[in-house]
């Protein structure tokens, strides 16, 4: 296991090379919730209330969803393997000993724990410029079970993106497709509205999908909402998480076979 | 006793490649209906390899050599045949197997651009499991050899092609493979670099009997590092044998590019020349046959040499010898 650990070090170590980007993801975070400040505080002027939110129930959910959705950026999986394997480059990844998923988990891991400090620091800021009356639940379960969920939900978004991009192997044009999973991915994981405001039969469907769990759930047990489906969420978004990997078993045996290393 | 490291039976690995008429046109009617045709990269080849053997690995572009490399190491997956790296099947890609070889292609990197080389090796040590002692040993062993301990601290994109190679090597030879893959280890370098390197190879195969394969376009790699050449043509083997053998044999001229200090004006040589490539008043390019260079030169001399540069024999034109001549010769 030592070795995976190596390889997040590795990929904290590549992070810190370019300090632009760090310093911008950290400005996203804020201006993404400024962005929501606005948004949502035009829509509760003249009322109390939309959906089951109040204003500070809103911010409150913005702030932890965002902070998990900056954490999600597993896109970068099913990139680096779309382009190596389009370059034929992937082979970087083939001839060294360590599992190539594992290796990827490993990168995502190392790159998420560089990123939850600024993250993390960027929310507070956030929280005491606009003095949000942020509101957390003070239930432990509750607390420990958002965390699992979350935990699993950016395992599942890592494994369907290690999935993605390995089906590279087999259809070498899916670009688009990449990239509008990523921003499908946005909307159905409740980071541009929260899902609650959707319609009831939508909700409902979505909570048979993974996606529904990977930040959604988890902000929403954060910020004190949904609490009956906290137990659930983990049963649910852990069988995803096996099915994908079951899946991506499959898959890899028998799309391996087709790689040609062809390109540089 | 069969001491083959690498055996290779009846290998045939055939791909598709997609092909399109040009213009708008063409690139429109491709979207609806995409026209793909099968290539035999590798066609039955058989090979076997020894411990501790350096073969070089030689052939035109898109020979198959490049492919032959890759099954071998299990990057890509054969259509046929048999094959067998260190007892493995290489496109298992087990962990144990991957362990025991390294490969460098010279325009693939294992460097982390971003990082240093210390960083790569650190990760490298992990990744190959190595103990603490054996890994210090062998990084500093191979520290001094390719006298680089002022730039393992370098941000890997900051250095040149050369030194880029040199830690190429230096991580792919860290863990000790048994085997080490190069293709083109050598391309893009200058003379000195290149020198360099293969005085870096042939150690490595002697100190450590690391068993080396070798693609190369350059002659000199082949000629002063294998002491086995295989030529491999549209995918076939057409020559197995020993390097001074193949030269020997197949080598037949040497081109001569000479300057001369003032325009010599029509020559007429003794010596039999087999063709002349080019015929400006200073410069003049010769091809004579290998045992009439020496003749030939005695002759040149007498017309005010100013320079003279002696150039091999192309791969390809070798390649074409004998496949024209027929005839796999075996070691």
């Amino acid at each position: 296991m030592y070795k995976y650990w190596e390889i997040s070090k590795t990929y904290m170590k590549t992070q810190l090379v370019w300090r632009a980007d760090v310093i911008f993801n950290m400005v996203f975070t804020v201006t993404k919730i400024l962005f929501a400040y606005l948004l949502w505080g035009m829509v509760f002027k003249d009322r109390d209330m939309a959906g089951m939110f109040s204003f500070n129930g809103m911010l409150s959910y913005y702030i932890a969803s965002s902070f998990l959705s900056q954490l999600e950026m597993s896109g970068g999986i099913s990139a680096e393997i779309y382009d190596r394997i389009r370059n034929g480059t992937f082979s970087k990844y083939m001839v060294i000993p360590a599992g190539i998923e594992r290796y990827f988990l490993a990168m995502e891991f190392g790159i998420v724990l560089f990123y939850i400090p600024f993250d993390f620091i960027a929310a507070i800021i956030w929280i005491f410029i606009f003095r949000v009356n942020f509101t957390f639940t003070m239930d432990l379960q509750v607390i420990v079970c958002a965390a699992v969920i979350a935990f699993l939900g950016l395992l599942f978004m890592a494994q369907l993106n290690y999935l993605l991009g390995i089906m590279a192997l087999k259809f070498p044009g899916i670009q688009t497709f990449l990239m509008i999973k990523d921003n499908l991915a946005m909307l159905i994981t409740g980071g541009i509205v929260p899902l609650a405001l959707f319609p009831e039969s939508v909700i409902n469907i979505l909570k048979i999908l993974p996606f529904y769990y990977v930040t959604y759930l988890p902000a929403m047990l954060f910020s004190g909402f949904c609490r009956e489906e906290a137990v659930s969420g983990i049963f649910i978004i852990l069988f995803w998480c096996i099915v994908v990997q079951a899946v991506i078993n499959v898959l890899w045996k028998k799309y391996v076979k087709k790689y040609q290393g062809a390109g540089i | 006793m069969d001491e083959s490291i690498i055996k290779i039976n009846n290998l045939v690995k055939k791909y598709r490649r997609f092909k399109k008429k040009e213009g708008i046109r063409g690139s429109l009617a491709s979207l609806w209906k995409r026209k793909y045709e099968e290539r035999i990269a590798i066609n039955h080849i058989d090979l076997s390899v020894n411990e501790g053997e350096f073969t070089g690995l030689i052939g035109p572009n898109g020979a198959g050599k490049t492919t032959l490399i890759k099954m071998m190491t299990g990057i890509i997956a054969p259509s046929g045949g048999s094959i067998e790296v260190m007892g493995y099947y290489p496109n298992d890609l087990k962990n144990s197997f991957k362990k025991q070889y390294a490969v460098v292609m010279g325009q693939k990197s294992q460097l982390f651009f971003e990082l240093t080389v210390n960083d790569t090796l650190r990760l490298f040590k992990e990744i190959y499991e190595m103990p603490v002692k054996e890994y210090q040993e062998s990084r500093d062993y191979f520290i001094n050899l390719f006298g680089v301990k002022d730039i393992m601290d370098v941000q890997v994109r900051a250095l040149s092609l050369g030194e880029r190679m040199k830690m190429e090597l230096l991580a792919a030879l860290l863990h000790n493979p048994r085997i080490l893959f190069l293709d083109e280890p050598t391309i893009g370098l200058d003379a000195v670099a290149s020198k360099q390197i293969r005085g870096f190879l042939k150690e490595v195969n002697k100190q450590r009997g690391t068993t080396i394969i070798l693609v190369s376009h350059y002659m000199e790699d082949i000629k002063s590092l294998c002491q086995r050449t295989v030529v491999i043509n549209n995918g076939i083997k057409v020559f197995d044998g020993k390097t001074d053998g193949l030269f020997a044999k197949y080598q037949k001229n040497k081109k001569l590019h000479v300057t001369f200090q003032n325009p010599p004006g029509d020559i007429n040589f003794k010596t039999k020349l087999i063709s002349v490539y080019e015929e400006s008043p200073y410069k003049k390019v010769y091809e004579v046959a290998k045992q009439d260079v020496k003749a030939l030169l005695t002759e040149i001399t007498e017309y005010g040499l100013k320079d003279i540069i002696i150039e091999e024999e192309e791969t390809g034109t070798i390649v074409e010898r004998i496949y024209k001549e027929g005839g796999v010769n075996c070691v």
